[in-house]
């Protein structure tokens, strides 16, 4: 029997009271679901703090909801526009690609271009076979015929390939020509590597043309179980420009080809130049027919553009100075951004609802096999009305969405320096190739994952979800602390999300005299970014609740923000790096990595940024001098002692998992006031790579003064300020002792002084010899 | 970035590999004690004795395949020790029928794994 398992995704994550939201839920083992609303309140279920705490919220689609299996097209592959079936050749034809396999010897069948159908064994294909070797194949509908290369293709190198087929003596010749160069490939030129073949048969029939078979580069027609249509034999790899003509070329014709010249006989059916409609501002999905026909592809499950192509020279480093150069497109089998599931229910929420993190909670199954999912999804105001506004990371939560890395990681349990605590989810996750990976992953092929989505379930984005490398919430079950305390505080807030500040701006946090980030902000795009320190430089007044904040960047595009991109190079933390010449984001143009390389550390906008992170033990944080400081010591008002934060849901310390500090070299605001520091961190925590020159013996906790977080003040122009609270953990410390603890006054101390309608307390102090009480 | 499972057959460095992990291994089996054991016991995430530290590096740096993790059957409440894979799609496997009711118990169990394995190979 089945085991029960429900699934879920919304189109959109971010929805006010009254508006339609759709679910699309895929269901294992049952057809039927209940569905509850419900507002996430807590998420951690550490029993020294509140548990998991939710409420149920009346809603005209609670009850049962009819739910069915749904199938998931995994992989990224291009689909030509070719409605008079003109790539349907009825004669002699060519066809010609330049070609980076990044897994060749796969085990498994790849197509790079054809109209193939592999179940009707009809059509044509040029592809790579189980072991690796170019081959060319067609069929009519009974056997295939194939000619395959006599030399295996060499993994993450650039060739010229090329079949002929002349209808009238079905002469068939396949070209394979290496075309690496000092820059483009894994290997140079004293390899002793043959990239040569030249193969020939006779072949006893021309291909057959199913009118159903589209055309499609890197991957080729097939059927699932259920006899729905569907991509396989996904290619790994990259695809530069490539074309077909209804003649079979010469072999001096298709050198003109590989010599960089566009091909332009007659017999031109298509020519797909791959580096065509790039802008400096970003990429899209079409691939772009320069031949009379304007074939068109469009890609799916979003191939990487502006990778480098065949003719590289290494002397640019970015798609915007010489697209001519960047006509790579990289495929991946594995990629996912879209799950595409058909709706399985459309919600108008209730008007009334109050701005918070929501979730439909689907159960079903008995006793033990009760499969339980929560959807989960933010409601902003319908107008904003309160003064302080928690903003969801939710970019940062995309960024590790469904991330693997204690499974897959070679060195993510040397970086935690504790074992994976690993739950049933995580296994099933592992196990199942259908939810995608996340920008933490690397495609099976060894490349970096660039393209997240919340177009799938995302299993991390749920709350009781722990981290398994560092066995502790995080991401939304972490940031729910925050929400839980606001609520135990009777603090009135309402929520938004990293979407709203993208495409709204500083206009998402204007209305709001008090804006409160999550415990680990760390992706942002420019527009984000911009948003933030206009506001706060505005007057607005601004919490860094976490740490490792506004650390990478990320890209967006306009009227897609269920995907987010993401680039990696330089000095930062980083699960894998973009190869060089693929640092810049297809989505923007923007260069990918740290924002401190690109002169935006984080210490500029809000005082403090990363100096280390680990995993294990947390620390406390000891009040320092500013804090008695008349100007701000109203933060540490009532806070019995020097200690703060001495107990946590996150390691037991309110200073852990990622560190910030003050750095003045680094942009520090020069008036900025330290509060209180951590120290004592174990030599699990190392300093951020970001912060020096060469790697040597002890930068660790109890070596290197650097590891600690600082937790900072400073007050910003027109009444504005920043309260930065220093580490990730700090947000898990706020629930302890029935959020009675020293951490939770600081906060509470804050939050009210930036939410009051006045001057900031400690305004009045500005003689240096008054200030110290 | 290579696949992450290609053919290593011609990977020449991994009998470089192999030696520096013989030679590691036989000074890490000299730093095996019942002091080292039991501050791991009382402390699994803390700081460590250098002696502790070196063994820690060690295990954490085994191929992944070698690698040991905790599996929380309930969080808070019951744990067990698997074993990874190190292939994708294929889940760890269980290693013993022990079951630990805290997650350093655990952890302590993998370790207590660890240092069985280091000194029988």
């Amino acid at each position: 029997m089945t085991p029960v398992r429900l699934f879920g995704y919304t189109d959109r994550i971010s929805v006010k009271p009254g508006e339609t939201i759709q679910f699309h839920v895929s269901a294992e083992g049952t057809d039927t679901a209940e569905a509850q609303l419900v507002r996430l309140i807590h998420g951690d279920q550490n029993p020294s703090g509140p548990g998991f705490v939710e409420e149920e919220v009346a809603c005209t689609a609670n009850g049962r909801w009819r739910v069915e299996r749904q199938f998931t097209q995994v992989g990224s592959f291009l689909e030509v526009d070719d409605p008079e079936a003109r790539l349907a050749f009825t004669n002699s034809f060519t066809l010609f690609a330049f070609v980076h396999p990044t897994w060749p010897a796969s085990g498994k069948r790849q197509t790079i271009i054809g109209r193939w159908d592999g179940d009707r064994k009809q059509g044509y294909g040029i592809g790579i076979d189980e072991k690796g070797y170019l081959q060319f194949w067609s069929g009519r509908g009974e056997e295939i015929e194939r000619l395959t290369a006599t030399v295996p293709l060499q993994v993450q190198m650039w060739y010229f390939v090329a079949v002929t087929f002349d209808a009238e003596t079905r002469r068939t010749t396949l070209h394979q020509v290496g075309v690496g160069n000092r820059y483009n490939g894994l290997l140079g030129k004293v390899a002793l590597v043959d990239y040569e073949s030249r193969s020939s048969a006779t072949f006893r029939s021309m291909p057959g043309n199913l009118a159903s078979t589209p055309f499609l580069m890197a991957g080729s027609r097939s059927r699932d179980a259920q006899q729905r249509a569907c991509v396989s034999e996904l290619y790994w790899g990259k695809i530069d420009r490539c074309g077909a003509f209804g003649q079979a070329l010469q072999s001096a014709e298709l050198d003109t080809i590989r010599s960089e010249l566009v091909p332009t006989m007659d017999s031109l059916v298509a020519y797909w130049d791959t580096s065509a409609g790039y802008t400096d501002r970003g990429i899209g999905d079409v691939v772009v027919d320069v031949g009379r026909y304007k074939l068109n592809a469009r890609g799916y499950n979003r191939p990487v553009r502006g990778q480098t192509g065949w003719n590289w020279d290494g002397f640019t480093d970015c798609f915007r100075l010489a697209p001519q150069e960047f006509g790579g497109i990289e495929f991946h089998a594995d990629a996912l951004t879209d799950c595409n599931w058909k709706a399985t229910e459309t919600v108008v929420l209730p008007h009334g609802l109050k701005s918070g993190c929501y979730a439909m909670r689907l159960r079903s199954g008995w006793g033990k096999s009760v499969s339980e999912e929560h959807v989960v999804f933010f409601v902003r105001p319908r107008r904003p009305r309160a003064r302080i506004a928690f903003l969801f990371p939710t970019l940062t939560y995309l960024a590790f969405a469904n991330e693997r890395l204690s499974f897959d990681h070679p060195e993510r349990e040397a970086l935690t320096g504790q074992s994976a605590v690993l739950s049933d989810i995580d296994i099933e996750m592992y196990m199942r190739n259908d939810f995608g990976l996340s920008t933490y992953d690397m495609h099976a092929d060894g490349n970096g994952v660039c393209y997240s989505s919340y177009h799938r379930p995302v299993m991390n984005m749920r709350p009781r979800y722990r981290m398994p490398s560092l066995d502790v919430a995080s991401g939304l079950a972490a940031d729910l602390s925050i929400i839980a305390w606001l609520d135990h505080s009777g603090f009135e807030y309402e929520v938004l999300t990293d979407e709203d500040l993208h495409r709204d701006g500083s206009e998402a946090l204007s209305p709001y005299a008090c804006v409160i980030s999550g415990s680990r902000p760390e992706y942002y795009t420019e527009q984000m970014l911009d948003a933030t320190e206009d506001y706060i430089a505005g007057g607005g007044r601004y919490i860094y609740a976490g740490g490792n904040g506004f650390n990478a960047t990320a890209g967006i595009r306009d009227g897609e923000p269920w995907i987010m991109e993401c680039r990696r190079r330089d000095d930062g933390y980083k699960p894998w790096v973009s190869r060089y010449g693929e640092h810049y984001m297809a989505t923007d143009g923007m260069r990918g990595g740290p924002w401190k390389v690109l002169g935006r550390a984080t210490q500029k906008l809000v005082g403090i940024g990363l100096s280390s992170s680990g995993g294990g033990r947390s620390e406390l944080y000891r009040r320092m001098p500013d804090s008695y400081h008349r100007t701000v010591s109203w933060i540490t008002k009532g806070v019995d002692g020097e200690i703060i934060g001495d107990a946590g849901l996150a390691n037991d310390g309110a200073a852990g998992l990622a560190l910030d500090y003050y750095d003045r070299a680094l942009g520090t605001p020069p008036h900025t006031k330290i509060i209180a520091s951590s120290g004592g961190h174990t030599d699990s925590y190392v300093v951020n790579q970001q912060l020096v020159l060469y790697s040597y013996l002890g930068l660790y906790g109890s070596y290197d003064w650097r590891v600690h977080a600082d937790m900072t003040y400073f007050t910003a122009p027109h009444g504005g300020a920043v309260f930065a609270c220093g580490s990730v953990a700090f947000a898990q410390s706020l629930p302890i002792n029935n959020f009675r603890n020293n951490a939770s006054r600081v906060l509470g101390n804050v939050v009210e002084a930036f939410a009051g309608a006045g001057r900031l307390p400690g305004f009045a102090w500005v003689n240096e010899e008054k200030q110290w009480a | 970035m290579l696949p992450l499972e290609y053919d290593r057959s011609e990977d020449r460095d991994i009998i470089v590999r192999d030696r520096f992990d013989g030679f590691r291994r036989e000074y890490l089996r000299t730093l095996v004690n019942p002091e080292v054991i039991e501050e791991h016991r009382q402390s699994a995430l803390g700081q460590h004795s250098e002696k502790l530290e070196r063994l820690l590096i060690y295990f954490r740096q085994r191929p992944l395949e070698q690698r040991y993790a905790v599996r929380a059957i309930e969080p808070f409440r019951r744990y067990q020790v698997v074993r990874l894979s190190g292939r994708r799609g294929v889940p760890p496997r269980l290693v013993d029928g022990a079951i630990y009711t805290s997650a350093n118990d655990a952890r302590h169990g993998l370790f207590l794994r660890c240092i069985r394995d280091l000194l029988e190979t």
